[in-house]
């Protein structure tokens, strides 16, 4: 069966060359059956134009590492149907992070960085006792901390926020969801305030402004929206209770 | 940190101005819901808006209505000032962003800036010679008679609607006590609601003015 012609146009950049300004490039080729846009990127490479910049590692919506805009839409590549787009196509990097080329983007520093300002370990100075037992966790918890660490990276969340496009230091939904994930955990014996040291400002929750493109664009589906209002409202009653403190 | 950021160092600082904006909206749509129900008087009769608006006069409301409103309309601006990106080459980029994502809520936040903009002119207008001129269905009548203003009130009554309305959808959003979606319709019906009040009170006063 013959498909569709479709035609996809990528942006083009590279930053070693930066006279050439960034541009969008037609390619088209037909669709096949069960097409996802993993097997269209490497089919333009291995066909058309080799020097296209792009990641894969999984194709299977494991990695993060394929996330772009689709469309406009912030979304991970392989787990994109051809069969779901229209005649064309526009590919765009995921904004935000740093363009290491075309439609490759390094999340990996961006994370890094987001992990340490979050603190993203478990937090707990009491001493470690080899002999006695392990202590048992609530199954209600450990669900709740495993529905966070579905994360997989990808910066969709990010690269979709208006925010974090106008402010560097923001955290964004994923960083938010990664304290709440810290917060849920009993381990963690972090107070309220030592949190809000981490997150009650406008680089974190308080940063937020409710749009919701990161609810609405991660791809596997991290309740981003419920994280952020748990995280938010617990800041806002460390915040509260600071004044009383005072 | 740096040394100036270190000396200033205000933890709470951006949890209180966030609690400012959020309280100070909250004031505005309740004030703009009561507003559109008193001016709505004028349903059952000239009598009764004068009445409201002799009362609102005698127990000196008027001026501490406006008191709250340069307390609350200013903390809001003030509050709000810091979340719309002020300087060129930000506008720019939400406006591209807007633009590259389609992402409907994105579209709403620079509607948000553009009406809250739009409403601080209208507003102080309004409540300038509002207070100036005192309130009476003679006044009002005649004042929205004239084209030129029932087209300003029209305007602020649709502005000030959907900023308030998306306002309020946000800071539900933001805080998760809803279902987004229902949420959503349920607000669009309050405003339109209100709309049609608004609408509705300004037509009667157009035609006792014409
Ligand atoms: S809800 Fe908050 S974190 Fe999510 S896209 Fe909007 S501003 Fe960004
Ligand atoms: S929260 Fe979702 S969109 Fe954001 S990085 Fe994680 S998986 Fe991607
Ligand atoms: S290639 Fe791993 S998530 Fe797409």
């Amino acid at each position: 069966m013959a498909g569709r012609e479709l035609t996809f146009r990528i942006m083009r950049y590279n930053p070693e060359t930066p006279e050439v300004k960034p541009h969008l490039q037609d390619f088209k080729l037909f669709e096949e059956p069960g097409m996802t846009l993993f097997v269209v990127l490497n089919k333009i490479r291995e066909e058309q134009d080799s020097s296209l910049r792009f990641d894969f590692v999984c194709r299977a919506s494991i990695c993060g590492s394929c996330g772009m805009l689709v469309n406009g839409r912030p979304t991970l590549a392989c787990r994109t149907l051809t069969k779901d787009l229209p005649d064309v196509t526009t590919l765009l990097p995921l904004p935000v992070f740093k363009l290491l080329g075309d439609l490759s983007v390094d999340t990996g520093t961006w994370f890094r960085e987001m992990s340490i300002r979050t603190e993203s370990w478990v937090h707990d100075d009491s001493e470690f006792d080899p002999t006695k037992q392990e202590e048992r966790m609530d199954n209600e918890e450990a669900l709740k901390i495993y529905e966070a660490e579905r994360c997989i990276e990808c910066g969709c969340c990010i690269g979709g926020c208006a925010t974090a496009n106008i402010r560097p230091g923001f955290i964004g939904a994923a960083g938010i969801n990664r304290v709440a994930r810290f917060m849920v955990d009993p381990r963690d014996k972090r107070t309220e305030q030592e949190y809000f040291e981490v997150v009650g400002s406008e680089d974190g929750v308080f940063g937020c402004i409710g749009l919701m493109a990161c609810d609405d664009n991660c791809p596997v589906g991290v309740p981003l929206r419920g994280q952020i209002a748990y995280v938010r409202r617990k800041m806002a009653s460390a915040g509260w209770k600071m004044k009383v403190g005072r | 940190m740096q040394l100036q950021k270190a000396m200033s160092y205000n933890p709470r600082g951006d949890f209180l101005v966030e609690t400012a904006q959020m309280v100070s909206g909250l004031l505005l749509v309740l004030f703009l819901w009561a507003h559109m129900l008193f001016v709505a008087s004028i349903w059952l009769g000239q009598g009764s808006f004068n009445a409201l608006a002799g009362f609102m006069d005698r127990y000196g409301l008027l001026p501490l209505t406006i008191v709250f409103l340069v307390l609350v309309f200013g903390t809001h601006v003030g509050a709000v000032l810091r979340r719309m990106p002020r300087q060129y080459a930000e506008q720019r980029v939400v406006w591209k962003h807007a633009k590259l994502i389609h992402h409907g809520d994105t579209w709403s936040w620079v509607f948000q800036s553009i009406t809250g903009s739009a409403i601080i002119v209208l507003a102080v207008v309004h409540i300038a010679i509002v207070s100036f001129a005192g309130i009476n269905v003679h006044l009002s009548s005649l004042r929205v008679a004239n084209p030129g203003f029932l087209v300003f009130y029209i305007v602020l009554l649709l502005l000030s609607e959907y900023h308030a309305s998306v306002g309020l959808y946000r800071i539900l959003v933001k805080w998760g006590f809803v279902n987004r979606y229902s949420m959503k319709r349920v607000l669009n019906v309050v405003s339109v609601l209100f709309i049609v009040v608004g609408g509705v009170s300004l037509w009667i006063l157009y035609s006792l003015g014409a």
